[in-house]
């Protein structure tokens, strides 16, 4: 019986690997080497063969090339305001105050749970031209434009800068900044040649994410550019607008694509170096540090306002989803949550999260566990192509996939599995890295003593590797969960009337000003993401124990 | 001798628990003082204190005469030498030893010329170029040391400096360290862990204990003559005998113990005949003989032997009271074994704990 079993198991065991590989590698290049290939092909098609006319034209059009700067210009902007309230907030929840670093924290992390466009929403609200502010001081103040469109971006972008950055400062050794201090340095100096010095790893990366996520953003140029053109918005435009034409688009894919191909190669270490390892072993001991006014106050106040600036258009989100039409007709009302609409898209969100996150968790897991304990041909590929899903830009993925899918033999186009698909092909990298770092943890000898007591890869697969390396299929889940949520961009492109998931009507109803209507769902959607993030986390706590019981 | 150093009534509180509890000291021109005491007894606390890193509950720090308790670390003239060396890791070893030179806005060719010789001071000519994780454990303490010296402090903190070294480069180090605080003419204080360390490069010894200074003076008089008993037991290994003043003896005074007479010298103030007390009988002072030898009127049993290479360490059985004898050379000694019985040759004086026999017989 045993044997049998046993003999089973190796059939299984040397084909299974090679089979998964191959299936892994065939999706992977379906559905993201396929679509990218299209987007680069489509740029270079003319109507007679391969030409070089689209780009030719790009580079000729004027208004094209005032959106490239443009594009620049803003990201470039929300970088540098991005970058300072990041570090400012780093330092005053690793520094500030004990009990204001929770809320500190708690409030700048906001923005990650709710859809980006939801600031765009608010702000018009606040600050459009019969906006709260006017209305209230019976000025004339122009939000609209440059001045709407960075702080738009900035507000969703700065938690990425504020996380990245504290994961580095948090390593800094405090003693090296005592050191400077005590060799004469002034509480200024300290922070410029050493503090700042030693978190630049961090600060490069966030940078050159930030910029490369405002390159490709086109909701909040959308919402708050009050005309002025930028780069991602001209591609949505040229694919679902007026002036369709796709060979346009894909040339306008492939510019926006280079900056986010610089980041991921720059965050796989190819252009920036390590950070800086602590030199000795031992660290200092949590002696608590003296209080550095000149820095910490500072620190703390931009914080603080960044944190406002987050609460208060929430908060005007909140009013504007039970008013009339808040500020001018501030009666209360329900009648915006009873949009048939809204709600129909709430499900699909919904349905469509799910089914995603749950595939990006499992498949992510099992291709991590098959590039980290077997080898096969084409491992370091497979790899990259997975981690490339989701430096993309959604807008390329999206274009790609409506190039791709639109015909024969694959015709996805205004299905509900393409939308599933989009968001897996795009987070599969994210469960891949973090199964991938746990796995690194994962001692082999554990995997080792369970095939020596009998038990098939597979079997090991199931008993061993997963039960210890959960906390990462909930993490993946989570972030897949989440964002698949709220995510617009990829989306935006491939929905179909009826088939439409909440973030893009609430994109839809936002540019129609109907803002009532945009401020409910996004507050239900909202809701149903913590809700789910709250569940996932019971979940966790639940079967930590039990992981915990297994491995004890 | 010029006091250069002095603190006073040093004290600093977390919640509820006491790290540093109302210390005070004066340390002179050119002289090495070592704090040491087991982990947590808050002698780093105290060095924290003084470099300005943390700030006192209570309490004065007064350098050459200035109160500087509310000076931050940069306007002290104190220069700490890090546990963990606190190099910085985005700067070579020439900028790092030249750090305190360019915030004090020296002239470029000056500051060249002074790491040169910093670098030379402590034997690291040529590797100013060199990253300090390209360097070993040793150069990285030698780093941390030049750098410490450029600002020409006034007191050097050296916290812990060779706790991260392997045995051997410690004991090079604390030469080298002494070696530069003699040539140099340099004011220390020195936290360490480690009674040999401190034994060895230090003027005079503070030991701490929960925050207080239990007492302070050469390593001769701690070691030989130590006021308490956990200062006896912290520095090495002691045997405590409790017994009771017979007679005088013009200066001394005789005792009688479980083991015999023993002649206490400089007891000040005598204890009155009679009064108990308790004598500090260090192991390497007793002899052990073969049984039935002239002069072995106390006999015991070996209850265990360990061989450590320079000695032998016995602890014997005398009935009932359990004795550690240290017995050195252990090559050219006559060697026992666990079960043998020797006689056992007292030292005909030893150092009583002052405040009698009332202490209690094991504590720390």
């Amino acid at each position: 019986m045993r044997g049998r079993g046993a003999r089973a198991g190796a059939v299984v065991d040397a084909v299974l690997p090679s089979a998964l590989a191959l299936v892994f590698a065939a999706g992977l290049g379906v559905f993201v080497v396929w679509p990218v290939g299209r987007v680069m092909i489509t740029s270079l098609e003319g109507d007679a063969g391969f030409t070089l006319a689209n780009y030719a034209a790009f580079l000729r059009t004027r208004y094209y090339l005032l959106s490239l700067r443009n594009s620049l210009i803003l990201a470039t902007a929300v970088t540098a305001v991005t970058l300072i309230v990041g570090f400012a907030i780093a330092m005053a929840a690793t520094r500030g105050p004990r009990w204001l670093r929770g809320p500190v924290r708690t409030a700048s992390l906001l923005p990650l749970i709710a859809p980006s466009y939801i600031f765009g929403v608010a702000l018009i609200i606040l600050g459009g031209r019969r906006g709260l502010v006017n209305v209230a001081l019976g000025t004339d103040f122009r939000l609209l434009g440059w001045p709407g469109v960075i702080l738009g971006q900035a507000l969703t972008l700065f938690p990425l800068a504020y996380l990245m950055i504290e994961n580095v400062l948090a390593t800094v050794d405090r003693t090296l900044e005592d050191s400077a201090s005590d060799l004469g340095a002034g509480d200024i100096r300290v922070l410029r040649t050493i503090t700042v010095p030693l978190v630049a790893p961090g600060l490069v990366r966030a940078g050159l994410m930030v910029f490369a996520l405002s390159m490709a953003d086109f909701a909040t140029p959308a919402i708050l550019g009050g005309g002025v053109a930028f780069l991602a918005q001209d591609a949505l435009l040229l694919v679902i607008g007026a002036e369709f034409n796709l060979r346009l688009a894909s040339v306008l894919s492939v510019v926006l694509m280079v900056p986010s191909l610089v980041v991921f190669l720059a965050q796989h270490g190819w252009l920036v170096g390590r950070s800086y390892v602590t030199v000795t072993g031992r660290g200092a001991a949590a002696e608590p540090r003296r209080a550095v006014p000149a820095v910490d106050v500072p620190c703390l106040l931009l914080a603080l306002v960044a944190c406002l600036a987050v609460l208060l258009p929430m908060t005007v989100v909140g009013l504007g989803a039970f008013t009339r039409f808040v500020g001018v007709n501030n009666r209360l009302t329900l009648e915006h949550f009873a949009n048939i609409r809204g709600l129909h898209s709430l499900d699909l969100s919904l349905r469509m999260a799910g089914a995603s996150a749950v595939a990006v968790a499992g498949l992510g897991l099992l291709l991590a566990y098959l590039l980290a304990r077997t080898p096969f041909p084409g491992r370091r590929l497979v790899e990259f192509v997975a981690l490339l899903g989701f430096a993309l830009p959604g807008t390329v993925l999206g274009i790609g996939y409506v190039l791709a899918f639109n015909e024969p033999p694959l015709h996805l186009t205004g299905t509900f599995w393409i939308l599933v698909l989009s968001c897996l092909f795009h987070y599969l990298a994210v469960a891949v890295e973090t199964g991938l770092g746990k796995l690194a943890q994962l001692d082999p000898s554990l995997e080792e003593a369970s095939t020596d007591l009998g038990a098939s890869r597979l079997g090991t697969f199931v008993r061993i590797v997963f039960p210890l390396t959960g906390t990462a299929f909930l993490a993946a889940l989570t972030y897949a969960f989440v964002n698949s949520m709220l995510t617009l961009s990829a989306i935006v492109f491939l929905i179909s009337p009826g088939r439409e998931p909440a973030s893009s009507v609430i994109f839809a109803f936002a540019r129609q000003g109907e803002l009532g209507v945009a401020s409910a769902i996004s507050l239900l959607l909202m809701t149903v993401v913590l809700i789910a993030l709250g569940v996932i986390r019971a979940v966790a706590r639940g079967s930590g124990r039990l992981v915990l019981g297994a491995a004890g | 001798m010029s006091v250069v150093l002095r603190v006073e009534g040093l004290t600093k509180c977390y919640g509820s628990i006491v790290a540093v509890d109302g210390v005070s000291a004066e340390i002179g021109e050119g002289e090495l003082v070592s704090f040491v005491g087991p982990s947590g007894c808050g002698k780093t606390t105290l060095l924290r204190m003084i470099g300005g890193f943390i700030r006192a509950d209570a309490g004065r720090v007064v350098l050459d005469g200035h109160d500087v308790t509310d000076e931050p670390p940069n306007r002290r003239s104190t220069a700490m030498v890090f546990q963990s060396y606190a190099l910085f890791p985005h700067l070579s070893v020439a900028d790092n030893v030249g750090y305190a030179l360019r915030v004090h806005r020296r002239a470029r060719p000056e500051i060249g010329g002074r790491v040169e010789e910093l670098l030379r001071l402590v034997q690291l000519e040529g590797l100013g170029a060199r990253r300090p994780d390209q360097l070993s454990g040793g150069q990285q303490q030698r780093v941390a040391l030049a750098r410490a010296l450029s600002v020409g402090p006034r007191v050097l903190l050296l916290d812990e400096p060779l706790s991260n070294l392997d045995a051997n480069l410690r004991v090079l180090m604390r030469e080298e360290i002494t070696r530069l605080q003699k040539d140099l003419r340099l004011t220390v204080v020195y936290v360490t862990h480690d009674r040999e360390e401190a034994m060895s490069i230090s003027d005079r010894i503070a030991v701490v204990r929960a925050g207080r200074i239990e007492q302070i003076g050469s390593p001769t008089e701690i070691y030989e003559r130590p006021a308490t008993e956990f200062v006896g037991r912290f520095l090495g290994a002691v045997n405590l005998l409790q017994g009771d003043a017979w007679a005088m003896e013009g200066d001394a005074v005789r005792v009688q113990t479980a083991l015999g007479m023993i002649t206490v010298g400089e007891a000040t103030p005598p204890p009155g005949p009679g009064e108990r007390v308790q004598l500090v009988v260090r192991p390497e002072a007793v002899r052990l003989i073969p049984e039935g030898e002239p002069g072995a009127a106390i006999v015991g049993k070996v209850t265990s032997a360990a061989y450590t290479g320079a000695i032998v360490r016995y602890t014997v059985d005398v009935s009932g009271t359990p004795l550690i004898v240290d017995a050195h050379d252990p090559e050219h000694a006559r060697r026992y074994v666990e079960g043998d019985r020797v006689g056992v040759r007292m030292p005909p004086a030893a150092h009583r704990l002052p405040g009698g026999g009332a202490v209690g017989a094991t504590r720390g």
